[in-house]
This record gives structure tokens, C-alpha cells and sequence, in this order.
């Protein structure tokens, strides 16, 4: 069966967009992301518009964070304190990161913008997530502890003034560093039609020293408005999100998730990590090849419309 | 269905067209076999029928290749920036580009023998006929004085190039067959992704490297039904249509959590 998408203005096949929501979202249930990142290049590879496949991208991301952030809440697993004040910086980033996109698809850089972002974003936390990955494997298998947590250590973090008390995650520090932290994640969600949890969860676990139990459900509970707020934007600003691709997305993303999470349970975090690493750095490599490998043509055709 | 129609319909021309007088000077009159093709979200591309008819025909038969005639169906023109790849420190980057003034969006071209043996490149230029015949025109960059022409012509080698690979620009070189000594008909594919918007239909007729007549006349492709409900809220109510979306995205979201509560 094939739809004519109104905003892509091509005809595609349902099962096929079908069968890459559910892996995406198959991917999503299993290691907790949102699963933009790996989304987002899939689609161009099918013949997307970049515009348009970021844009769309959000859409996705809203559903699979809403979907998340709601268990978590009801686990108390969010800090919503935090996560507003991250919020607040982040539709900042995200209002800036939409009018960049604008402008480097009139510059004609957009693709080349995407591309290279990815391949830094995902080459540097693919190498991290796989490199701790693999030293809490071989912790694990040492001594039978999987999780360390180190404390009583100040750092430039704690010098900086506005300092505030956040509850639940237990922390007396400055609102400076989520603010950087949330309007840089902001900004490359735009730019990257990703959610940005890959980056989020590192940050807040090593920046912010918060108890790794609040940050996975604080990350996502932030992502959901900082998506939602990109996605209106996009279709406000760029008319790039097509409803239709969404939806379709989505029905996929909502079984694959399904059954990610039952096979998650399966694993071991550490594995995932390692698991995870490995993936992410597929991808970077992946976008990395076709920037480096001579192009089948060096030509290609722009339209006012799309990249 | 329609196609029967159709037949009974050229059946119905040739006949008229044999009762005329055979003294008078030749010329052309066709049309499509729609006027109007609907976009709706099982669109997958379709076929038109061109078909018409010469009038005062002087041809002994259908095969005896009296006459020939071109028929180009065009999309409305729209600037194209064509970029150009080079490497620069190992990566591939877009480095240099041309604007081409209104380029047409869609363009099919049939004919009974390919176009550059049925007439002089320059009547072919005069009324664009055939893609290496289409008027593209280069808008001078700000940064640059002059452009070479050898570049300009590998950058509207490459957008032609682009557009055929895109199913965008199509030519059939026998694709107009004469059924009688005036009939002829000619079937063109409109792709799935055919720019939406009016198209033109110009039918040309020659006879030893002259242009005798021509006969234009227009279709129009329109989204209709949800197509068209999806794309103009977009367009026109962009914002309600973000918040739409977002809240499609929720509620999906929500159903998930609450269907399957151990997900995610």
C-alpha cells in the first residue's frame, strides 16, 4: 500500500516507513533514547528531505518521551524542578536552533550542517558510551558491582553564584550549568531533529552529578516540551513537518517500543552501553563515509523548497 | 471505460477529418485526455493520453511519416540552484552553485522521430523544444563577474541530468504514433512526485524541418480531499497545524505508556 505524503510531496510505501518506526521504536524501548538520531538519517536515506525529515523527526520524539516520562513520573523518578529550569533555557536554544536551520537552508549548507554535527555528536558519545561500556562489562565480571558513583569532590561547578536547592536530586548548585546545558540541547535538537537524551544523560550524570535513578526520567519529562516546541516551530516557521509521515512513524514507534522494552529487560546495563556505543558509532560512521567517499555526482538539485 | 471512450472519440475525429476539404493549408488541433488530475493520498502517478488530429492531411498513410509532430507538457517554471561538490581538506562540500531562472518544474517530451532530426536547433530553441533546447537561464552570482560558459553548460548538463534521474524530465523519441493518415496519439506518465500546480500541453507540428502549427492548451493537477485539507491547513494555519501535530504525537505517546505501563 503506498501514500502520497502532502508536505514531502513523493509517494512512499506504508510498510516500509512502518517497519522503520518499529525498529526505531524497537531501539527506543530497549536502551531508554528517543531514537532521533538513528531516525533522522534513515529517513534522508530513503529520499526525505533533510528539512523535512528533522522536522518530522520531533513528532516522533514527542510520542516516544511522552510515553517514557509518564512511567518515570509515576516512579518519582523525575526532578521537576530541574528539568524546568533546563526547559526554560532549552526553548531558548531550540527558537535560535529553528532560525539557523532556516538560514542554512537558504545558504545551501543545511545537509553538510546535519552531517557534520552528526558525526562529531555521535562519533564522540558512540567512543564514550562504548569506552564505559566496556570498563563496567569487565568491572562486573571482576567484582560483581556494576554501578560506582563518585562524591565529595568540587569542581568549577560549585564556584558559580545563583545557586539553588534542588530536592529531589539532592544537589545545592548553581543554575548556570543546566541552563548552558539545556539551551546547547535545545539548539542541536533543532538543528538535529533529535530529542537529545544521547547527550543529556552524560551531561547531567557527569556535569551535574545527579543520582543516575532521577536522570533518565528528568531528561526525558524536559524532552517532551523542547520537542514539541521544535516540532511547532518547524511547522510554523519552515512548514517541514508532514503529519502524515508522522503518524505513520508513530504507529510503528508505539509496537517496536513494546517489544525493546521487554528484550531490555533481558540485558544487563552494562551490555547495553556497550551495545549502544557500538550503534551510535554505526551511524557516525555511516554519515562520516559519505562525506569522505567520492559522491556518485557531484552535482544536486535545490529547490526553494526542501534542503 | 475510458479508454473505449477515447477510441470512439478519435473514431469520431477521423471521420470528421476525412470530409474536410483538401485544398486548404494543414494545421493541428489535439487535447489531452483530462483536463484536471486529482493528488489524493493514493496518488501514484498516472498517464495522459495526447491525442489529436491534422487537419487537410495530405499523408498517404499512417506509416508514410509526412508529418511530425512533438508534443512537450511542461510544469510550472521555478528557480533551481543547481550545487556543484569539491573536496575540500577530505570531505565532499558544496562549494560552488548556479541559479537557473525559471526552469520548468516537469517536462515530457514525445515525438514521432527524435527532435533534432525533425528541425534546425534554432527553431528548436525558439520554442524550447527538447531538453538541450530549454531556456535556462544563469542569474549572475554577486560574487562573481562573468560566468564561463563551459561551466554554465556543465551546470545545465547536470540539472538535466538531476531531473531525468528524478523521473522528472522524460522524452520518448517514437512516442507519437500516427493511427491514420491524420490521427495520432501519444501517452505521457505524470510520476508520483510531479510538482502539483498547472501544467501546459503544447502540440507541435512539422513537415520537412517547418513548423506548421501548434496547438497549447493546459491541465491542471490538484490536490483534492484530504490531500488538499492537510496541505492547506500547513500552509495557511501553520501554527494550529504544529500544535496538531504535537498533540497527535501525545496522545500516541500517552496510549502507549498507559496501554502497555511496563514499555519504555
Amino acid at each position: 500500500m503506498t501514500l502520497y505524503l502532502p508536505i514531502a510531496e513523493m509517494s512512499v510505501s506504508v510498510a516500509v516507513y512502518l517497519a522503520l518506526g518499529t525498529a526505531v521504536g524497537f531501539i527506543s524501548g530497549l536502551f531508554g533514547v528517543g531514537g532521533g538520531f538513528l531516525m533522522t538519517p534513515l529517513l534522508t536515506f530513503l529520499g526525505i528531505s533533510p528539512a523535512v525529515a528533522v522536522a518530522t523527526c520531533n513528532v516522533h520524539v514527542v510520542a516516544s518521551s511522552v510515553s517514557g516520562a509518564v512511567v518515570h513520573y509515576r516512579r518519582n523518578n523525575v526532578d521537576v524542578k530541574m528539568a524546568l529550569v533546563m526547559l526554560v533555557a532549552g526553548l531558548v536554544g531550540t527558537a535560535i536552533g529553528v532560525d539557523v536551520v532556516r538560514l542554512l537552508r537558504n545558504a545551501g549548507l543545511f545537509e553538510l550542517t546535519v552531517s557534520l554535527t552528526y558525526v562529531t555528536f555521535l562519533g564522540v558519545v558512540g567512543t564514550l558510551t562504548l569506552i564505559e561500556g566496556i570498563n563496567a562489562w569487565r568491572q562486573v565480571q571482576s567484582s560483581g558491582m556494576s554501578s560506582r558513583r563518585k562524591s565529595g569532590q568540587h569542581n568549577w561547578v560549585d564556584r558559580l553564584p545563583f545557586k539553588v536547592r534542588f530536592q529531589r536530586s539532592k544537589l545545592y548548585i548553581s543554575v548556570v550549568p543546566p541552563m548552558v546545558i539545556g539551551m546547547f540541547i535545545g539548539f542541536m535538537s533543532a538543528i538535529m531533529g533529535i530529542g537529545g537524551g544521547f547527550i543529556y544523560i552524560p551531561a547531567m550524570i557527569y556535569i551535574l552529578r545527579m543520582p543516575t535513578s532521577v536522570v533518565v526520567g528528568t531528561s526525558l519529562f524536559q524532552i517532551v516540551f523542547v520537542a514539541a516546541f521544535a516540532t511547532v516551530l518547524h511547522a510554523w516557521q519552515n512548514q517541514t513537518v508532514d503529519i502524515v509521515l508522522a503518524a505513520i512513524l508513530l504507529a510503528g514507534g508505539v509496537v517496536g517500543a513494546q517489544f525493546g522494552t521487554v528484550a531490555g529487560e533481558k540485558l544487563r546495563s552494562d551490555q547495553m552501553r556497550v551495545l549502544l556505543g557500538v550503534l551510535v558509532l554505526i551511524v557516525a560512521a555511516r554519515m562520516g563515509y559519505d562525506l569522505v567517499v567520492t559522491p556518485n555526482d557531484l552535482f544536486s538539485l535545490g529547490s526553494l523548497k526542501g534542503s | 471505460m475510458r479508454w473505449r471512450v477515447c477510441a470512439i472519440f478519435l473514431g469520431l475525429l477521423a471521420f470528421a477529418s476525412a470530409g474536410m476539404a483538401r485544398d486548404a493549408k494543414e494545421s493541428i488541433e489535439a487535447d489531452a485526455s483530462t483536463r484536471q488530475v486529482a493528488i489524493t493520498s493514493s496518488f501514484t502517478g498516472t498517464e495522459i493520453l495526447l491525442f489529436g488530429t491534422v487537419e487537410n492531411s495530405v499523408q498517404s498513410s499512417a506509416g508514410a511519416g509526412t508529418y511530425d509532430i512533438v508534443a512537450v507538457v511542461e510544469g510550472v517554471p521555478a528557480p533551481v540552484i543547481v550545487r556543484k561538490k569539491s573536496r575540500v581538506g577530505g570531505l565532499w562540500i558544496n562549494t560552488s552553485s548556479m541559479k537557473f531562472m525559471p526552469v520548468p518544474s516537469y517536462y515530457a517530451i514525445v515525438s514521432t522521430r527524435p527532435i533534432d532530426e525533425l528541425a534546425e536547433p534554432a527553431l528548436l530553441d525558439a520554442n524550447g523544444i527538447g531538453f538541450e533546447h530549454i531556456r535556462m537561464v544563469p542569474r549572475q552570482t554577486a560574487w562573481k563577474e562573468s560566468l564561463d560558459p563551459a561551466e554554465v553548460a556543465s551546470f545545465k548538463e547536470a540539472l538535466v541530468r538531476l531531473k531525468e534521474r528524478e523521473r522528472l524530465y522524460v522524452k520518448s523519441d517514437f512516442g507519437v504514433a500516427f493511427i491514420g493518415r491524420s490521427l495520432f496519439r501519444a501517452t505521457v506518465a505524470l510520476p508520483p512526485n510531479v510538482p502539483v500546480g498547472p501544467l501546459t500541453v503544447s502540440v507541435y507540428l512539422f513537415k520537412e524541418g517547418k513548423l506548421l502549427g501548434q496547438y497549447k492548451s493546459r491541465l491542471t493537477l490538484e490536490r483534492e480531499g484530504v490531500e488538499r485539507f492537510i496541505h492547506e491547513v500547513a500552509l495557511k494555519k501553520s501554527l494550529l497545524y504544529g500544535l496538531l501535530t504535537v498533540a497527535m504525537a501525545t496522545v500516541a505517546g500517552l496510549a502507549a505508556a498507559f496501554a502497555f505501563p511496563r514499555a519504555m
